[in-house]
C-alpha cells in the first residue's frame, strides 16, 4: 500500500477498572477497503469500535484517524465517523427523523434531507420516521442505526453488529450502504459474528482474541467450509 | 419427529399450582428478588449504615419525645394529641398517593429484567409493598406520627399506642396498594385513562369544596382513623386494646391478600398510556438554529414524552400547590414550595440525568459536539423542568395568597432561583458519580435503585428545607434586598459546584464511563 493507513491503531490497550478489554490490538484501514472485526464475545470487538468512534478513550497505545489523534482531536474525529454501535444506538423517545435532524445540523450537513428519506425508504423505514423508536422491534433499531451511520457519507463507517436480529432485506439494504462506501472511498470497519455476511462484505479480516489480534488475513480466506475450520482454530 | 403433544397423548400440560401454594412462591420469591437486588448494591457499608440509621431515628421518634420538656402535659402536647388521628389519615393518604403516582408501587425487579422470568403479579405486589418504606416521605410521616405520640400519650400507654401506630402504619401501606393496583387495572380498563382523570379532578374538588366551605375540621373531627387511636390508648390489657389490635392485624393480612387481585387484573392488561407513547407519532419541526439549541430539543423531547415524568410532574406541580391553595398558605410559608417541588423533580430523573438517552448514549456520544454543549443542554432542561414544576405550584398556591409584598416576592423569586440551581447542581453531580442503566418507560421505573433513592430525596429534601425556611424568615423581614443578600452567595456556592461538575464531564474517561453504564 503506497496511501497511508486512514485508520491506524498502535498498541491500543483500554481497560476498565481491573479488566482489560483490549491488549495491544494494532490495526490498519484503508480508503475504499472494507474491514470486518471477527473473534468470540469479550475479544474487544465493540471496544475497539467505541475507541475509533471517540466514545471510550484509550488508556495506552495510539489511534489516529485520517492522520487526526483521537486523543486530541476527537469531535474531528467524530466529524469524519458514522458509527453504529453494538447495542441499541437509538434514543427512545426521539423519532428517526429527530435522530436525522440531530445529527446533521451537529455535521453542519446541508440538503441531507433527500438522502436521509432515500436511505429511510431503502431500509424500509419511511413509514416510521416520525414514530418515537422506543416501540421499535430489535431489527427496526438495528437497520435505523445503520441508517444514521451512512446518511451523512463519513470517511469512516464503523459498523458494530449491523447484522444482529435484522431481516434479509435489511441486510441486503446494509450491503448496498457498505458497497456505496467502499465505491466512494470510505473505510469500512464491520464487526459481526455472522462470518459468511463478514466475507461478503469485506475484503479483509481480522480476528481478535482475548483483546489482541491473532490473525489478519484475506476474506476470502475464511470462506466456506475451510474458512470456517481455519475461523474455529483461531478462536481456540 | 414431531415433539408437540398429540390430541391423543396424555395431558402432560404444566400443573398450575393452587392458591395457597403459588401465593406462598410468590413470598419466596420475593426473597429471592430481594436477594438479588441486594447482591447489586454497590456500597453495602454504607446500605448497611443507613439501615441502622433508620432504625435508630425509628427508634428515637418513638421514645425520645416522651422525655422532653412538656410532654404529655395539657398545652402543646394535648394540641399534638389531638391532631393524631389527622396524621393517621394523613399517612393513608400519602400511601395511596404516592403508590397511585408510581403505577402501582415501587418494582423490585425492572419490567424488562422481569420478562423471561416466571414471576407473578403477586411477587411484583408483595416487592412492591416491601419497598414502600424506601420512601423519605413514608418515612418522615412514620417518624412525625410516632413522635407526636411519644410527646402527648400518657407513659403508661405508649408502648400499646406506639404498636398501634406501627400496625396502622402498615395497614396504611397495604391499603394504598390496594388502592392503587385498583386505580391502575381502571387506566388499563376501557376508557381507563378518562375515568381515572375525571376521579383525580372529582376528589380535588370535593377536598377543595370541604376546605372552602370551611368544613374541614367537622370532616377531620368524624376520620375513622379517631378509633383506632382511641382503641390505641385504651387501659391496658382491656377488650377495646385488644380489638383495635386485632381488627389492625387483619385488617393488614386482607389488605396485603386483596391487593393481590387488582395487581393480576392490572397485568393482565396493556398499560395504555406507555403503549400510546411508544407509538406516538410527531411531525417533523423546523431545524433549531443553534447547536444548543438542537440538543435542548432533543432533551425536552425525552422528559416530556416519557410517562413516568409526565405524571410525575403533574402531581408535584399541582399537589403542593392544592395544599397551598386550599391551606390557605401565606406568601412567606410558601418559600417552602419549590424546594419541595424541585427535589419531587430531580428524583423523576435529574439525579440519574445521562439515562434520558438509554441506549442511545453510544451514538449521541458519537456525535461531533463538545461535552460542554451536551452538559448545558442537559442543565438547561433539567433547570427548566424543575422551574416549570415549581412555578405551577407558586401559580396555584397564589390564587388565594393576594398580592404579595415585595420582601415577599423577593424571598419567593431568590428561594425558587437558589432551589433550583442547588438541585440541578446536586443532580448533576450524583448522575456523573452514579450513573445506572435505566429505561424510563414504565410509570413504575425509578432513575436509581430504592436504595439510592432515599439517600437522595433525604439530602435534597434536607438542604432544600433549610433554604426555604431561611426565605421564609427573610420574608418576614421589611427590606426586599436581604433575600438578594442572602440569595447571592447561595447561587454563587451551587454555581461554583456545577461549573465543577461540568469541568468533570468534559473528561473522556468520565464521560465514557458514564455513557457505557447507561447504555448498557
Amino acid at each position: 500500500m503506497t496511501q497511508p493507513p486512514v485508520v491506524d491503531v498502535r498498541s491500543l490497550h483500554v481497560r476498565f477498572g481491573e479488566v482489560e478489554a483490549v491488549a495491544g490490538i494494532d490495526l490498519e484501514a484503508y480508503a475504499g477497503q472494507a474491514t470486518a472485526l471477527l473473534g468470540r464475545n469479550g475479544a474487544g470487538k465493540s471496544t475497539t469500535m467505541r475507541v475509533l468512534a471517540g466514545v471510550v478513550p484509550p488508556t495506552a497505545g495510539t489511534v489516529t484517524v485520517a492522520g487526526l489523534d483521537i486523543r486530541t482531536d476527537t469531535v474531528a474525529v467524530k466529524q469524519l465517523t458514522g458509527y453504529c454501535p453494538d447495542v441499541g444506538g437509538l434514543v427512545p423517545r426521539a423519532t428517526p427523523w429527530e435522530h436525522l435532524q440531530l445529527s446533521a445540523r451537529l455535521r453542519r450537513l446541508t440538503g441531507w434531507e433527500e438522502r436521509a428519506r432515500d436511505l429511510l425508504e431503502r431500509f424500509e423505514l419511511g413509514d416510521v420516521m416520525n414514530r418515537v423508536t422506543g416501540g421499535f422491534s430489535h431489527g427496526m433499531g438495528r437497520r435505523l442505526s445503520v441508517v444514521l451511520a451512512a446518511m451523512h457519507e463519513p470517511r469512516v463507517l464503523l459498523l458494530d453488529e449491523p447484522f444482529d436480529g435484522v431481516d434479509p432485506i435489511g441486510v441486503e439494504a446494509t450491503f448496498e450502504v457498505i458497497a456505496d462506501a467502499r465505491a466512494r472511498g470510505a473505510t469500512i470497519l464491520l464487526s459481526t459474528h455472522l462470518r459468511d455476511l463478514a466475507v461478503q462484505a469485506c475484503g479483509t479480516a481480522l480476528v481478535l482474541r482475548g483483546g489482541a489480534r491473532v490473525a489478519a488475513v484475506d476474506a476470502e480466506e475464511m470462506a466456506g467450509e475451510e474458512g470456517a475450520r481455519a475461523y474455529r482454530a483461531l478462536l481456540d | 419427529m414431531p415433539t408437540a403433544l398429540s390430541s391423543t397423548d396424555p395431558d402432560q400440560a404444566y400443573d398450575a399450582p393452587g392458591r395457597l401454594a403459588a401465593a406462598r412462591r410468590s413470598v419466596v420469591d420475593v426473597a429471592i428478588l430481594f436477594r438479588f437486588r441486594e447482591q447489586a448494591v454497590r456500597r453495602r457499608h454504607l446500605a448497611r449504615v443507613l439501615s441502622l440509621a433508620f432504625l435508630a431515628v425509628t427508634l428515637g421518634a418513638a421514645v425520645v419525645p416522651a422525655f422532653l420538656p412538656g410532654a404529655h402535659g395539657a398545652g402543646r402536647a394535648f394540641d399534638i394529641l389531638l391532631l393524631i388521628p389527622t396524621l393517621m389519615a394523613g399517612i393513608l393518604v400519602l400511601n395511596i398517593g404516592s403508590a397511585i403516582g408510581s403505577g402501582g408501587g415501587r418494582e423490585l425487579i425492572s419490567r424488562d429484567q422481569a420478562g423471561p422470568h416466571p414471576i407473578s403479579p403477586t411477587t411484583d405486589h408483595l416487592g412492591a409493598l416491601v419497598l414502600a418504606p424506601l420512601n423519605i416521605g413514608w418515612m418522615i410521616q412514620a417518624w412525625v406520627l410516632l413522635g407526636s405520640v411519644s410527646y402527648s400519650v400518657m407513659p403508661g400507654r405508649l408502648v400499646q399506642a406506639q404498636v398501634t401506630m406501627i400496625l396502622w402504619i402498615l395497614m396504611g401501606t397495604a391499603l394504598g396498594q390496594v388502592v392503587a393496583w385498583a386505580v391502575e387495572a381502571l387506566r388499563r380498563g376501557p376508557a381507563g385513562i378518562v375515568i381515572s382523570r375525571g376521579m383525580l379532578v372529582a376528589a380535588v374538588l370535593v377536598a377543595g369544596a370541604v376546605q372552602l366551605t370551611g368544613h374541614t375540621a367537622r370532616v377531620l373531627d368524624r376520620v375513622p382513623t379517631v378509633w383506632f387511636f382511641a382503641g390505641g390508648t385504651s387501659p391496658p390489657l382491656t377488650w377495646r386494646l385488644w380489638e383495635t389490635v386485632l381488627v389492625l392485624l387483619l385488617g393488614t393480612v386482607a389488605a396485603v391478600v386483596v391487593g393481590a387481585v387488582p395487581a393480576h387484573v392490572a397485568a393482565r392488561r396493556m398499560p395504555r398510556d406507555e403503549a400510546r407513547m411508544e407509538t406516538d407519532q410527531h411531525s417533523p419541526r423546523p431545524m433549531p438554529r443553534s447547536v444548543l439549541g438542537i440538543l435542548v430539543r432533543t432533551d425536552r423531547a425525552s422528559v416530556w414524552r416519557s410517562v413516568p415524568m409526565r405524571r410525575g410532574v403533574l402531581v408535584l406541580a399541582v399537589g403542593p400547590g392544592l395544599v397551598a391553595l386550599f391551606g390557605d398558605l401565606k406568601w412567606a410559608q410558601m418559600t417552602i414550595l419549590p424546594g419541595l417541588v424541585a427535589s419531587g423533580g430531580a428524583l423523576l430523573f435529574g439525579v440519574n440525568a445521562w439515562c434520558l438517552d438509554g441506549r442511545g448514549a453510544l451514538w449521541r456520544e458519537n456525535l461531533p459536539a463538545r461535552a460542554t454543549t451536551l452538559f448545558d443542554a442537559r442543565t438547561l432542561v433539567l433547570a427548566e423542568f424543575l422551574g416549570v414544576a415549581s412555578l405551577i405550584t407558586i401559580l396555584v398556591g397564589a390564587l388565594r395568597a393576594g398580592v404579595p409584598d415585595a420582601q415577599e416576592l423577593a424571598a419567593l423569586v431568590a428561594t425558587l432561583v437558589v432551589v433550583t440551581l442547588q438541585v440541578v447542581g446536586a443532580a448533576l453531580r450524583w448522575s456523573l458519580a452514579h450513573p445506572y442503566p435505566v429505561d424510563l418507560r414504565s410509570a413504575r421505573a425509578t432513575p436509581a435503585p430504592p436504595a439510592a433513592m432515599v439517600g437522595y430525596s433525604a439530602r435534597l429534601a434536607t438542604s432544600t428545607t433549610f433554604t426555604g425556611l431561611v426565605f421564609s424568615g427573610c420574608a418576614h423581614v421589611p427590606d426586599w434586598r436581604l433575600s438578594l443578600i442572602v440569595g447571592m452567595p447561595c447561587v454563587m456556592w451551587s454555581a461554583t459546584r456545577l461549573a465543577r461538575t461540568r469541568r468533570r464531564w468534559e473528561d473522556p474517561v468520565t464521560r465514557a464511563r458514564v455513557v457505557s453504564t447507561v447504555a448498557a
